[in-house]
């Protein structure tokens, strides 16, 4: 019941978010110059269409009309057309975004397979040469984390694995270029690849995706790297920690219930994260040429192609939101003292 | 009120000029001491930065922006150390001159956003504890805004608005501006609430400045040194950010030397080879960005004065003790005895020692109370019996013998053993000494069968059998519980239960009472000494209330600075005290208060 009501609370909270996010998306395009219709439908349309869509978008009348035409689009998934290829961007986005989440679900892997458990050692007191390599490496690890570009992380990681060792297909999208991709069920390759029992293109495909999410993960995995080490350190310093290791509990024991601690302010912090991500795809799609979403922002911004922009935006922005969400919810459900308070 | 405001701004005058003194002094004298090397170099790498910004483009070997088509994608030769690109420019010279770009459009970017978000943060702070309805709810709803602006993914923020504004550095500069000025807003505003609690911002306001001028002319200065550190680590960001946006095309074109736009165009040729054109812009732009973000931390450590660096202390448990100074501290544990201590001395990283050749013998059943002033070193006495000191805490000298043996001589796993099981600690505020994410039914649970072979059902009715044992009712809520849902006296007792379930010889308690009001102490205690009676465990019970002492201990040692100055049985010392601090303690306390009977109290209350 507690839960419920909270969940209930938190979601209210999204309605006035998504409502700003939506003003904002609307006077992105309308803080530029020129006639939006026009913006939208490319210099090469033809005078009628930009009128048909002049008349659409409400422009001949006053601005809170207009937003409230634009709501409508939007609610009913229409964000126009690209005048590139002229399809519907929501119809581009949709297609693209498994790509997309396919990256960035596995930098997540990666990050919590990898990053966390060497981050948990890094941080326990012992001696022993587990712990003592741990810690080196964490603090190689820090002083490289952040620094490094992703996008020319990635280039190096093309040029040593594919150029000059051979181990890693190039940068040539998400299979090879000869390949073909498996039946659409989910949109993503691996998963769609083994559902169709297809494991050459599941193993293609993983390959291809190998680079672009150790990427993701080496440079966005850094703040949750850090957290999970410091909190952790914290927890096993602390007076709970002395007092279970005074009560002689195996070590075991003693060093998962400091992770417990620990878990709540990583959750946040990967929360915030993986609203960063896709920014970090954008960069990384690009470089490695995965045609996710990000990509395709790109390029809509390279030939001034306003309509998926704005639908993009729109996508982010929403995305990042329900991530929060999500966050605080996860957090809710594994630290009772927050339940506790909300009651 | 004239007569007020030129006294203060001549004191403040005079407090700048002193601060800049001391300012000056701590430069000349400590600086050097408190940086390691890796701050050195760092700082070193922060000079090269900006003298590379400042002059860079004067000084290329060659022309960074005239093609020579005859020299293209020539690898690093003598002529070319970093060879050249796809239009035969100089790597070398095109990396020498790019920061002139980047660094500025970062350090421009940042100071914008520094402009409008620090004034921002001021008045949101300020808004934010008014009086007025209206200032709450326009700082309520800015900081909302934020939320959502934040919510864009900041590079395709920047992205966007680069785009819609058109690609240039006046448009790259604009773009990272808005995106960082947020975390500037937030910053001061958080600094702003934490100082305005501080009695100088009150009194500046008594003194009748305006809560906003109290703001921008006492609180801001005061924030600054947060606020530097984030600058630095902000222009790191920055640069990064304008690098990715002109290497995706959204940023600075070429063919202006910039770093971004190098690795972008040297892209294509890294994946067939030619490594060079697009590695070494990607190694300088780590380098600075790497350079700004630590700066942070080197400029934080130069501001704050003592601030040294944190000697990374470890846990000290396992130890290896050199052997004792004095032979007579040698000395074997005196036969019987539970617990012997033999010329202990525990020392903290560069500070006196915190024990001094501490002695004392416990036999079986027996209580000796250890009183002292706080900061006497009765809780180190307690966790170095224990064998948990801590960070930075070391045994420098002396033994602690159990039953004969000495702990320092167990390995890890027979320590483990005995440590919960025979010798049991009792410490200060238990709420912090629960894990407050494990359920009460789960920790004792794991203690009793860390100790003991059991099921988990049979522990859990062990443990409930205990908590009934010593008076609490409804056991399977408790054990239910976490340590939140507790309250102070609740949880000593679940401590409580926990050190006696295994009924040890020896219990160790710091301040079992601490914290708890005077009825809960009382029956806390009373249930404590009760049952180590029954069981005929020893204690070591380190309080700093004599009344505690005169009416459960049989004897007392007295600590003052680390040596005990005087211990006896508890009546003699406390009738006759001979040192000093044994004098002053008692005469805190109110003996007669304590000594009484507990019934009285509890009659007393009823007549009421």
């Amino acid at each position: 019941m507690r839960t419920f009501k909270y969940i209930c609370r938190r979601l209210l909270i999204l309605i006035p978010q998504v409502f700003l996010i939506s003003i904002i998306t609307f006077s992105l395009v309308r803080m530029l110059p020129g006639d939006p219709a026009r913006l939208e439908l490319g210099p090469l349309a033809p005078e009628e269409g930009v009128e048909l869509l002049r008349h659409q978008l409400r422009l001949d009348q006053p601005l809170p009309q207009q937003y409230i035409a634009y709501l409508q689009r939007v609610i009913y998934g229409d964000f126009g057309r690209s005048w590139v290829n002229s399809n519907s961007v929501a119809q581009d986005l949709l297609v693209r975004a498994p790509a997309t989440l396919e990256l960035m679900i596995a930098g997540m892997l990666i990050v919590l397979v990898v990053m966390v458990p060497i981050a948990l050692l890094s941080a326990s007191p012992s001696r022993g040469w587990l712990a003592r390599a741990m810690q080196r490496i964490s603090f190689g690890y820090g002083l490289l984390a952040g620094a490094l570009p992703d996008f020319w992380l990635g280039l190096v990681l093309i040029f040593v694995f594919f150029s000059v060792l051979g181990w890693a297909p190039g940068p040539e999208g998400r299979l090879a270029i000869i390949e073909l991709p498996p039946e659409r069920v989910t949109g993503f390759y691996t998963i769609d690849a083994l559902l169709a029992g297809d494991f050459d293109t599941f193993k293609s495909a993983l390959s291809h995706l190998a680079l672009p999410a150790a990427t993701l993960a080496f440079v966005y995995g850094a703040p949750i790297f850090k957290m999970v080490r410091a909190s952790m350190e914290a927890a096993l310093r602390s007076d709970y920690t002395i007092y279970a290791e005074g009560l002689g509990l195996p070590r075991r024991t003693v060093f998962l219930w400091a992770m417990r601690n620990a878990a709540p302010p990583t959750v946040v912090v990967t929360g915030v994260v993986a609203g960063y991500l896709l920014g970090g795809a954008v960069l990384i799609e690009t470089v490695f040429n995965l045609n996710g979403i990000g990509q395709y922002a790109v390029q809509s911004i390279t030939t001034a192609d306003y309509a998926p922009i704005q639908g993009f935006v729109l996508v982010a922005a929403v995305f990042t939101m329900i991530v929060y969400l999500i966050v605080d919810l996860v957090q809710f459900m594994i630290d009772p003292r927050l339940s506790a308070r909300a009651s | 009120m004239n007569g007020y405001k030129v006294d203060d701004d001549r004191r403040k005058q005079g407090s700048s000029a002193n601060a800049a003194r001391r300012w000056a002094h701590r430069i000349v004298s400590g600086v050097w001491s408190r940086l390691s090397r890796f701050d050195l170099v760092v700082l070193i790498l922060f000079a090269l930065v900006l003298l590379i910004t400042a002059i860079g483009p004067l000084v290329t070997p060659y022309p960074p922006m005239f093609a020579d088509p005859l020299q293209r994608l020539v690898p690093p030769n003598r002529a070319h150390p970093f060879g050249t690109d796809e239009n035969g420019i100089d790597v070398l010279s095109r990396l020498i001159a790019a920061p002139r770009t980047d660094v500025l459009i970062a350090v421009i970017a940042t100071t914008l956003s520094l402009a409008i978000g620090a004034p921002l943060g001021v008045v949101t702070g300020y808004f934010e504890g008014a009086d007025r309805r209206a200032m709450r709810w326009i700082s309520e709803a800015t900081l909302r805004l934020l939320d959502v602006i934040q919510a864009f993914p900041v590079f395709i923020l920047a992205m966007v608005l680069v785009a819609i504004r058109g690609t240039g550095p006046a448009n790259v500069v604009f773009a990272v501006a808005f995106v960082n000025f947020p975390v500037f807003l937030r910053l001061v505003r958080s600094e702003i609430l934490a100082l305005r609690e501080h009695l100088y911002a009150e009194a500046a306001l008594a003194l009748g400045n305006s809560e906003l001028g109290v703001g921008f002319k006492h609180l801001l200065p005061n924030a600054w040194p947060t606020v530097l550190v984030q600058v630095s680590v902000t222009i790191g960001f920055a640069v990064l950010l304008t690098a990715g946006l002109s290497f995706v095309g959204a940023g600075v074109s070429p063919p202006t030397p910039e770093l971004g736009a190098m690795i972008a165009s040297g892209a294509k040729f890294l994946v067939i080879g030619q490594w060079w054109v697009a590695m070494f812009p990607g190694l300088l732009l780590g380098l600075i960005v790497f350079t700004f973000a630590v700066m942070g931390d080197v400029a934080s450590k130069l501001m704050e004065p003592g601030q040294h660096a944190i000697a990374s202390g470890r846990l000290s448990k396992n130890d290896r003790i050199t052997p004792p100074a004095h032979g007579e501290s040698a000395a074997p544990s005196a036969k019987g005895a539970v617990l012997s201590l033999r010329g202990l001395t525990i020392e903290a990283d560069s500070r006196p020692a915190v024990l001094n050749g501490v002695s004392f013998d416990l036999m079986p059943g027996e209580i000796l109370g250890v009183v002292g002033l706080p900061g006497s070193g009765k809780s180190t006495l307690v966790r170095a019996i224990v064998r948990l000191l801590g960070y930075g805490l070391r045994q420098q000298a002396g033994h602690v013998f159990f039953r004969g043996k000495d702990l320092a001589d167990l390995d890890e796993k027979t320590l483990r053993a005995i440590r919960g099981y025979e010798i049991l600690p009792l410490l200060a505020n238990p709420k912090s000494q629960l894990n407050p994410l494990v359920r009460t039914g789960d920790f004792m649970v794991a203690h009793i069968r860390a100790h003991h072979r059991s099921s988990r059902r049979e522990a859990h009715a062990r443990a409930a059998r205990m908590l009934s044992t010593i008076g609490i009712g409804d056991a399977e809520h408790w054990l239910a519980a976490y340590p939140h849902e507790l309250s102070g006296g609740m949880a000593q007792r679940v401590c409580l239960a926990i050190a006696l379930v295994h009924r040890p010889p020896l219990i160790v308690a710091d301040e079992p009472t601490a914290g708890l009001d005077v009825t809960v102490q009382r029956q806390v205690l009373d249930l404590m000494i009760e049952l180590c009676h029954q069981n005929g465990a020893a204690q070591v019970l380190a309080t700093r209330e004599l009344g505690i002492v005169a009416h459960y201990c049989d004897r007392v040692a007295v600590l003052h600075e680390g040596l005990i100055v005087e211990a006896g049985p508890v009546r003699d010392v406390l009738l006759a005290p001979r040192h000093a601090v044994t004098r002053r303690l008692i005469a805190a306390a109110d003996l007669r208060a304590v000594t009484a009977p507990a019934r009285t109290n509890t009659s007393l209350k009823i007549v009421r």
